[in-house]
């Protein structure tokens, strides 16, 4: 099925499996009120690890059940546990709960204790817009500064990837630059001119990459017409490769707070779906979150 | 009088013009059909510079009567850049606009100009319009420095804290953007911001303010104040910035064309010299677009002739 918006991405993570997510470490102020609503709606089942009394405490008044209650008062500790179960097939999701986001990371991405791949985490920024009637994604929006071109190879993976299990088989990307023509003096021309020559030679599968593109190519046809770039990704662009994250996070509040386009943030790389807890995210939006999550648990 | 729209500026255009306007290479449907637009507004009195041939046929197709405008029949780009940029420096005519001719050539000539003058950065500032903001915002640079260091962001920011106070605003407020965030170590861009804040409440670099935010997260929704949803967002009631600053030049050219993704953004962008406006069209722009941009052009240079600054 092909996933077009985020009400479809809701309506799919309710027909499945309910998913055990664990939030970690919890805060003890309340539960974020997606989680919640997930739990009510029967689409997860919520371990909590933090401080049980104040745990028991929240689900009861709240009249949700089941949960399950870890006491560890301990954030580290308390995050390394969830990791474990993560780990063991005992945990599918996790939620990040009252931790900075470095530390948080570090321990997520860890080598020996975390839930990384082994591959490169990127984070994908995915919005949904009014028109056209598609999800459309950019990225590497929060993770990695200024990625090499084999990072930005991984970016591009975990992004379609996404946009598989989204239900679209062959996404089309637009690398972005400054310019439409290749200049040596600027890398990311050179970056998006591999990734296309790669695309053409199918070491994306059906995925089709275009670049160097500018943000103006790359959205109107029209505009990609008059400077003379005529191709299948102009207009058309499903996942925008942005050249370093400061265009990344920088455009994604320009969509979000500007254009007002709903938006929903997803890590990629793990071996478990991570919900982050990040600041352009408007709270509301967390549904949508927990929900992909559920997708990209599988099952 | 403060200058919020870009309808009041094409209102204004329409009292102050008509501008002596030089065309570099109006070789494109679309920029000859803006100049034809702006001519027949009243906004300028042209001058074409580029090749007789093309100019003629394309004249002829969008039936633009040119007999009486003033043309020099000019092959060479860069001979043609320095000649319309000189026609600016030494007060043959008010604006200067690109046509069809690549953006270095222009930006050489004017710094050419420039360097008999005093050493000065020059950069381009895109004004953008956007629905609900009830005035204007910009980003800067977006087309000069690729990545312009903390004296050169200094220079840049001047350079658009004067366009600000020509468009009617006293105090003008400048983010210095940056990516950062609270992963991944320091980014240049945001010790920029922090070094241009310090020079900032050292008085430089003019009369402006310079936030200590450095993204729009920070700006609408600061510590304490949760974006739970869409409707928390309320662009005119907030401290939005009328000048952000871009941390590169891709992620410049990137922020600065978003009005081809969104309807309710437009975009205007100009460099200032020191002796007048140069409208720099995206090559992609449609003619009503870079008529606009002429328009700005008008506006700021009757300013500058009035000594609005």
């Amino acid at each position: 099925m092909r996933i077009t918006n985020f009400a479809d991405i809701i309506e799919e993570a309710a027909g499945k499996r309910r998913k055990r997510l664990v939030l970690a470490p919890a805060p003890e102020g309340g539960l974020p009120e997606a989680l919640s609503r997930a739990a009510r709606d029967g689409i997860v089942f919520p371990i909590w690890i933090g401080k049980a009394r104040a745990g028991n405490q929240l689900f009861e008044t709240q009249r949700i059940e089941p949960y399950e209650i870890l006491d560890e008062p301990e954030p580290e500790k308390a995050l390394k546990l969830a990791l474990s179960l993560l780990r063991e097939g005992k945990a599918d999701i996790l939620l990040q709960g009252d931790m900075a986001h470095q530390p948080f990371l570090d321990a997520v991405l860890d080598r020996e204790t975390g839930i990384g791949e082994g591959k490169l985490a990127s984070f994908v920024s995915l919005f949904d817009p009014p028109a056209p009637a598609k999800l459309t994604m950019i990225t590497d929006t929060y993770i990695n500064n200024f990625p090499s071109l084999t990072e930005k190879i991984a970016i591009v993976e975990n992004a379609v990837r996404l946009s598989n299990l989204l239900g679209l088989a062959a996404p089309k990307i637009a690398a972005l630059s400054a310019i439409e023509q290749v200049n040596p003096a600027i890398r990311s021309t050179l970056d998006a001119a591999v990734l296309a020559k790669m695309s053409e030679r199918k070491q994306f599968g059906q995925a089709v990459i275009e670049g160097p593109l500018d943000i103006d190519c790359a959205v109107s046809e029209k505009a990609a017409a008059r400077k003379g770039v005529h191709s299948a990704v102009t207009g058309q662009t499903d996942i925008y490769l942005v050249p370093n994250v400061e265009a990344g996070t920088l455009t994604t509040q320009m969509f979000v707070f500007v254009a007002r386009i709903p938006v929903a943030g997803v890590l990629m790389g793990t071996s478990c779906p991570v919900i982050l807890d990040l600041p352009f995210v408007p709270r509301e939006n967390k549904r949508v979150e927990i929900a992909l999550a559920v997708l990209l648990s599988g099952g | 009088m403060l200058l919020t729209s870009f309808s009041e500026i094409d209102g204004q255009a329409v009292r102050q013009g008509p501008k002596k306007l030089v065309v570099l290479a109006p070789e494109d449907e679309e920029f000859l059909l803006a100049v034809k637009d702006s001519t027949s507004r009243g906004y300028v009195e042209p001058i074409l510079i580029g090749s007789e041939d093309r100019i003629k046929r394309l004249a002829d197709r969008i039936a633009f009567d040119i007999s009486e405008i003033e043309k020099i029949y000019e092959d060479d780009r860069q001979v043609i850049a320095d000649q319309g940029i000189r026609m600016l420096f030494d007060g043959t005519v008010d604006i200067a606009s690109k046509g069809q001719i690549p953006t270095a050539y222009i930006y050489r000539a004017i710094i050419r100009e420039e360097s008999g003058i005093r050493r000065k950065t020059v950069s381009v500032v895109t004004l953008l319009e956007i629905q609900g903001l009830g005035r204007l915002t910009s980003f800067t640079d977006t087309g000069v420095s690729i990545h312009p260091d903390f004296q050169t962001k200094l220079d840049i920011i001047a350079n658009a804290v004067f366009v600000f106070h020509l468009l009617g605003y006293r105090k003008p407020r400048v983010a210095v953007l940056s990516g950062q965030r609270e992963i991944g170590g320091s980014l240049t861009s945001a010790e920029h911001a922090a070094a241009i804040r310090k020079a900032y409440e050292a008085g430089e670099p003019g009369e402006c303010e310079v936030m200590s935010a450095t993204c729009l997260t920070d700006i609408l929704f600061p510590p304490g104040k949760p974006f739970s949803s869409y409707d928390d967002i309320n662009l005119a009631g907030s401290s939005f910035p009328e000048i952000m600053v871009v941390p590169e030049l891709t992620t410049g050219n990137i922020l600065a064309k978003l009005d081809f993704a969104f309807p309710h953004v437009r975009r205007r962008s100009l460099v200032m010299s020191s002796r007048g406006p140069v409208i720099i069209p995206s090559r992609s722009d449609f003619h009503d677009a870079v008529t606009g941009e002429i328009a700005t052009g008008v506006v700021v240079a009757a300013r500058i002739k009035e000594g609005t600054a």
